[in-house]
């Protein structure tokens, strides 16, 4: 039932919702230069050229270590006391490192990559086979995840799930790392169908247990934190599961799985309520999954079919997605040609807009849509609007610790003291000069770059009778406030 | 489709906005706004005539506090063959009864127990006890079962089934981030470190007077002053589902926003304008509290409060680190039941402690503990029934070194839900637990 999208469809505003939606938006020259391109060629680009992407060097850091060497050498020291705390602290306080500097690359390459769906896909995914630091506890693993999630996020779904299986976060997050021939533990089987897969009410405990019992034999060798396969562990005998019996592997459990209708579905409401709208219909779920079974699972061409057809770019859907935080603050530093935040002014601000990359909240990942927003996310929102346009200027010199500009309410403390100074934002970069004492085309020119549209009315007004007010200051301070005012609105929120 | 009409807004005529321009209202707002004007209206009416709905203070020790070194079992001698370094001297114990007392650093607690007002649950906890801090905090904050995984909070839930159409300062935490605890279908709760950040900051600020930025964010975020009200002006009930299905993302961003300014305009006049007269130690906590006591004093609409206390994951010097917590935690209580004493409002509150796990019985070799299990928990309040409730675990019938719970803790989730909030637990818990005489 999708439509392909009529060619005369094609035009500013069904390009600027791509871009939107399938990239982190764009300014008005780049949504001009895309509908330029035409539809099918940018498709090609966004799912096809992604190789350069690769280019991106991986954190210094990201490497495999002895991890069981390491504990021996804290266990050691703890039997002869004193220094083991300080070995332990030492290790921490490492982790803690290379998960922030993990957090800015990721963030960083979000912002900067030359192929943004394989970028969304990878946050896509992060999202479906959520995994938390906070138990993985280990830099390194989060970021073999990540590379993962990308080296797979267009490809195939079935390739993917199973690579998941095997990934040593994953393992851990979900104890398959625990399971033992003798007592399989059932947190991976479990979650595997409730989760990333059919989805609850299309499996048994009986599926759970038997599956369970197929993992077996997964280990992560901790002395090189790559997965490895333990014979000896592996429960050999039948299993019975979802009407095949058998000494079923847990790839087979997978392929059983892929081969369920309810799969399909569920991937396919996934990625419509990620992509297009918060709340499908059945016809569409139906018709998206028909196309992903289609396809074999393969997400390239599902995704090419989903972001050519006319459903996609329906009336309704225009600009009525709730920006994600990672949404929120790649769009923003495109739209005002800023940089991104000092790395941990970002993590504080993903914290508290409620989206930890490398940290969801738990193994359901993000709900996302309306759950994004809350008056506390709101007005955090809206102040760290003023923090990106304003930066911290207003911080008196000598006195780093202490903000005048937005309080944002971070921890204080030395780590805080060691962030460079934010400096105001280039209004020239965005505001052509000729504009500044025209409040008519002004609002006009930074509506159509912020919202995308010229906004509703009342706004447009307010902003118009704001500048009036402010004449004949036109200065760089009355256009960030500008800015500042134009964000704090709830249609800045939407994409 | 979208009719607009003309509508009064109290809140904005007080404002630096006297002569605001006429802006036009979404239809969807028109009931809302109505209703909680009469909210807002009424909340300062229901404080001084003490009219007020209970309130629950949930007071969360994050890290695995060490209940046995929090509630002392200093009648039994495996304790002390446990914990030759750890092990608190029975004459420093304030005993409760001829087996179990309170560490000795908990002298206004004990005095709180000895007027009645101190309820401690022993040996809480749940089956199949998670020894992970990220996952057991889960579990307690989501009030799930340990083999399940579940995204909502049992406060959230609460909100969500109990509290629909409320003002969003129902739900009131005090920290960074908002707790798990609170994650509802319906984004419910204010989460604030200082009230002066739980606000629209301009640009630039300016000392006395609101700047031109300000005065058109609030027109932006507002309603017009200019008409007169419909005659089915709308109540409180007409507000409720806040956040129905059929709502458009935008309807509910605007609507959102005005939620925010109006809690963000109240929290901080309320700031300002009560202070305690009671002294509070200095610490986070001791200020989360103090906090709380003056949004209680001012009348805020809210039924359930947040604070947290954290560093009680005591692998290695335990001693002098939990002595130092119990120190700071006793003190800051006893500051906030005396405040609450003064305003009038004891009998209003009850505050319940909990951490995701307590800790093994035997100390490691870092003079330390690791990650346990099952551990006490604290209900006080002016209506709180006093006493040790429960049995104090064995420490001989251990689950791999670990105490056995023999309360769960959803039983006292439970209690204070019906008995306190008047919320069906069922709708909240997903089940029934068996409850405890606590409150009454």
């Amino acid at each position: 039932m999708f439509d392909p999208l009529p060619t005369q469809s094609w035009n500013y505003e069904t390009a600027a919702h791509l871009l939107n939606r399938a990239a982190f938006g764009g300014t008005p020259e780049e949504v001009e230069s895309v509908r330029k391109q035409g539809l099918a060629a940018t498709l090609r680009h966004l799912l096809d050229e992604t190789v350069e992407a690769a280019n991106i060097p991986a954190p210094a850091w990201a490497h495999p270590e002895n991890i069981k060497e390491q504990r021996m050498e804290i266990r050691a020291a703890k039997e002869e006391g004193g220094e083991a705390i300080d070995k332990m602290k030492e290790f921490r306080r490492r982790q803690g490192e290379n998960l922030l500097d993990l957090r800015r690359w990721w963030l960083e390459r979000l912002a900067t990559t030359p192929a943004p769906l394989l970028e969304k896909m990878t946050l896509f995914w992060h999202g479906h086979f959520a995994t938390s630091a906070e138990k993985v506890q280990n830099g390194y693993w989060m970021w073999l995840q990540n590379d993962t999630l990308r080296r797979h996020a267009l490809g195939n779904f079935v390739t993917l799930t199973k690579a998941m299986s095997r990934d040593p976060a994953m393992m851990i997050y979900l104890d398959l790392q625990q399971s033992r021939r003798e007592h399989p533990n059932e947190n991976w089987a479990r979650e595997l169908m409730e989760l990333f897969t059919v989805g609850i009410g299309n499996y048994s405990e009986n599926d759970i247990r038997e599956s369970a019992r197929a993992f077996t034999g997964y280990r992560v060798d901790m002395t090189n934190q790559q997965f490895r396969f333990a014979p000896r562990q592996r429960d050999d005998g039948a299993k019975n599961f979802m009407g095949k019996t058998g000494d079923l592997s847990g790839d087979e459990i997978i392929d059983i799985l892929a081969r369920q209708p309810a799969c399909s579905k569920f991937i396919a409401r996934k990625l419509w309520r990620f992509f297009a709208d918060d709340e499908p219909s059945p016809q569409i779920v139906d018709a998206l999954a028909a196309r992903i079974r289609g396809h074999n699972y393969e997400i390239r061409p599902v995704l090419r079919e989903m972001f050519s057809s006319a459903q996609f770019y329906a009336r309704g859907a225009l600009r009525s997605q709730i920006k994600s935080p990672v949404q929120y603050l790649v769009q923003t530093t495109k739209l005002l040609a800023t940089d991104l935040p000092a790395p941990a002014v970002a993590q504080n601000a993903m914290r508290q807009m409620g989206q930890i990359l490398f940290a969801p909240p738990n193994v359901k990942g993000w709900d996302g849509g309306k759950s994004w927003v809350s008056t506390s996310t709101l007005l955090f929102r809206y102040n760290f609007a003023n923090y990106l346009i304003n930066g911290d200027a207003m911080r008196p010199a000598g006195d780093r610790g202490k903000q005048k500009g937005a309080d944002l309410g971070f921890r204080r403390g030395a780590r805080m003291a060691e962030i460079p100074p934010r400096a105001p934002l280039d209004v020239a970069r965005i505001i052509p000069a000729e504009l500044r004492d025209k409040p008519n085309d002004l609002v006009a020119h930074l509506c159509q770059r912020l919202f995308g549209t010229p906004g509703p009315e009342k706004e447009r007004t307010a902003f118009i009778g704001f500048l009036e007010k402010r004449r004949p200051d036109t200065s760089d301070q009355a256009m960030r406030e500008l800015l500042h005012l134009m964000m704090s609105t709830p249609q800045f929120q939407l994409t | 489709m979208e009719t607009t009409l003309h509508t009064r807004r109290r809140f904005l005529r007080t404002s630096a906005l006297g002569a605001a321009a006429a802006w036009t209202l979404p239809v969807f707002l028109e009931k809302t706004f109505f209703a909680l004007d009469a909210m807002a209206a009424d909340a300062p009416t229901q404080a001084i005539t003490g009219k007020d709905a209970t309130i629950l203070v949930v007071l969360q020790m994050a890290g695995g506090n060490d209940g046995l070194n929090m509630v002392v079992p200093y009648a039994d001698d495996i304790y002390y063959r446990s914990r030759p370094k750890l092990a608190l001297p029975a004459d420093k114990i304030l005993k409760l009864d001829s087996y179990a007392g309170l560490n000795g650093k908990l002298t206004g607690l004990k005095s709180l127990f000895d007027e009645g007002h101190l309820a401690v649950v022993q040996g809480v906890g749940y089956p199949n006890p998670n020894r992970s801090h990220f996952r057991s905090t889960e579990i307690w904050q989501t009030a799930s079962d340990a083999e399940r995984n579940e995204s909502q909070g049992w406060l959230g839930k609460y909100f969500d089934s109990c509290c629909a159409g409320a003002d969003p300062t129902v739900g009131v935490a005090i920290g960074e981030q908002m707790p798990q605890a609170f994650v509802a279908k319906t984004p419910t709760g204010v989460t604030f470190s200082k009230p002066e950040q739980f606000r629209w900051q301009p640009s630039e600020k300016m000392a006395g007077a609101m700047s031109e930025e300000e005065a058109f964010f609030r027109q932006l975020n507002g309603i017009d002053d200019q008409a007169a009200a419909p005659a089915d002006g709308g109540s409180i009930n007409t507000i409720a589902g806040r956040n129905r299905a059929d709502q458009s993302a935008f309807d509910f961003l605007q609507r959102t926003a005005l939620d925010a300014q109006l809690s963000s305009d109240k929290i901080l006049a309320i700031a300002r304008k009560y202070k305690s007269t009671v002294p509070y130690p200095p610490g986070p906590l001791a200020a989360s509290l103090s906090m709380i006591a003056r949004m209680i004093a001012g009348g805020l609409p809210t039924r359930v409060y947040y604070a947290s206390q954290g560093g009680f994951d005591t692998h290695a010097g335990q001693l002098n680190a939990h002595d130092r917590l119990m120190s700071g935690f006793n003190d800051a209580l006893s500051a906030f039941v005396a405040d609450l004493k003064q305003q009038g409002n004891f009998d209003r509150v009850v505050l319940m402690t909990f951490s995701e796990f307590g800790r093994r019985v035997a100390e490691n070799a870092n003079g330390g503990t690791d990650h346990g299990a099952a551990a006490p928990m604290f209900v006080l309040g002016g209506r709180v029934r006093p006493g040790l409730f429960g049995k104090h675990p064995s420490l001989s019938d251990l689950d791999h070194g670990d105490l056995k719970f023999n309360t769960d803790f959803r039983g006292v989730y439970g209690t204070i839900l019906e008995k306190w909030l008047k919320a069906p637990s069922e709708m909240v818990l997903g089940r029934k637990f068996a409850g405890l005489p606590l409150i009454g």
